[in-house]
């Protein structure tokens, strides 16, 4: 188990330095864009501070109710890219 | 912690699928949380509710899903349909064919004028022998008498500035298909330049001098008035400023600017004759001005120039009757020209004339 969280640990570090987790993150941020998610989740917020009131809102409200429906409303097509980049990083990366 | 001790190619695949989910995961709940930070401080801020528009407002601008209209709501071919009615000719027009339409109808535009020069070509060419005798008659019609020009040669310029005046098609142009523009001017309506000019006739003598002295003071043959631009004004040459003032304050007037080299002596009473038979003064010619200065040196040697400008400055009339006759004096030396007009031979002429 230890060597599996070195191994994880290793390769977010990889990610990192070589820069690939921030094109990841810019890729998926405009992906979600682009396919409707962001709207529809501010459409959702809208409600949800409709119900609690604007002076009451807070972050963890917020975290609360948005992550799980976000997470749910990410898009097919978006999912499979993402993975398929990292599966191809760590392929590339495999032998270091 | 070596990265050279970790090998992967050791995993199994659903461990790096794993991994790799986890690294998604990740990733998603990166932006959510980004977003929710971005929401939560527009809330705070006071500005997340507003790029809302009331429900009205929406309904307006909603967007329209339905065949044979654009989103908008607008048709596709609503203008080709329509109709105008053309202020010229009160004829109803097709909405696409409306604007060549006004440039025929008008005789404004580069087409229409095109096409009127080639028609004046066409028509004097058929007219010549006619057009002679009928020279002299033409003169004893208007003060402002300016005959077709006979010869050949016709300056573009000329045709420009005539013929909004001269639509060939309307049926008002006069028989003779000449440039009769004192007669046709009137009866058109719509002026090709713009009347900012002052009419002489409700001018003093002072008043005229001084106002000579200042402006251009060329008296356009289709307004009947002076012209109010600078001295120096494009649409008008020095010849054409000189002979005006000439008309109105003698022979002895100079033009503020005096022009060198301008010799009338040579002014023979044959030459004149024939020349008075084809007195015609182009206020077309201004437009040209590079026409004039090229006719300046020339040696007069078609009548048919149009730009008579250049021969307009050798005029000297002391008569009331401003026929600008620019050709006139050009005649014997038209390398030289004197401001000075040679009076004998001219006025007899004119009596005769008028």
């Amino acid at each position: 188990m230890n060597k599996d969280a070195q191994m994880r640990a290793a390769i977010n570090q990889k990610l990192i330095e070589t820069g690939e987790r921030e094109r990841l993150k810019e890729l998926l941020r405009a992906k979600l864009i682009e396919c409707g998610w962001k709207d529809q989740l501010k459409a959702h917020c809208k409600e949800v501070i409709k119900e609690k009131g604007l002076d009451h809102v807070t972050v963890d409200d917020l975290v609360a109710e948005i992550t799980s429906k976000g997470r749910a409303l990410v898009p097919d097509s978006v999912k499979k890219e993402l993975l398929q980049r990292i599966r191809t990083f760590l392929a590339q990366h495999a032998s270091l | 912690m070596k990265m050279e001790e970790m090998s992967l190619s050791g995993l199994d695949n659903s461990k790096l699928e794993a991994i790799a989910q986890e690294i998604y995961t990740d990733l998603v709940e990166d932006s959510c949380l980004g977003f929710c930070f971005e929401v939560h401080r527009a809330v705070k801020c006071g500005y997340f509710f507003l790029d809302d528009t009331d429900p009205e407002s929406m309904k307006d601008f909603e967007i329209v899903d339905q065949p044979g209209l654009d989103i908008f709501g607008q048709v596709f071919n609503q203008w080709k349909s329509k109709e105008c009615v053309c202020p010229n000719c009160s004829r109803s027009i097709a909405a696409s064919r409306f604007a060549p339409h006004l440039e025929k109808c008008l005789g404004m535009g580069r087409n229409s004028s095109r096409i009127a020069n080639r028609r004046i070509a066409n028509s004097n060419n058929m007219n010549k022998s006619e057009s002679d005798q009928e020279d002299n008659d033409d003169i004893n019609d208007n003060d402002w008498s300016y005959g077709s020009e006979k010869k050949a040669k016709k300056r573009k310029s000329d045709k420009l500035w005539y013929l909004p005046f001269q639509n060939p098609n309307s049926p008002r142009r006069s028989k003779s298909l000449k440039h009769k523009n004192g007669e046709l001017s009137n009866s058109d309506p719509f002026k090709y330049n713009s009347s900012s000019g002052i009419s002489y006739e409700a001018l003093g003598p002072e008043e005229l001098r001084s106002l000579l002295t200042t402006q251009c003071g060329v008296i356009s043959e289709h307004t009947k008035k002076m012209c109010t631009r600078s001295l120096r004004c494009p649409q008008h040459t020095d010849e054409q400023r000189r002979a005006v003032r000439v008309y109105f304050l003698g022979p002895s007037a100079i033009l503020p600017e005096v022009e060198s080299s301008l010799d009338n002596d040579s002014f023979d009473m044959t030459d004149s004759q024939s020349l008075i038979s084809r007195l015609q003064w182009d206020g077309s010619s201004d437009l040209s001005p590079s026409d004039s200065g090229s006719s300046k040196t020339s040696e007069n040697q078609g009548w048919g120039l149009g730009t008579n400008s250049s021969e307009s400055r050798k005029t000297k009339k002391k008569k009331s009757h401003l026929s600008l006759v620019g050709t006139a004096s050009s005649l014997g030396s038209n390398k030289k020209k004197k401001p000075k007009p040679p009076a004998p031979p001219t006025p007899s002429i004119y009596d005769d004339i008028n």
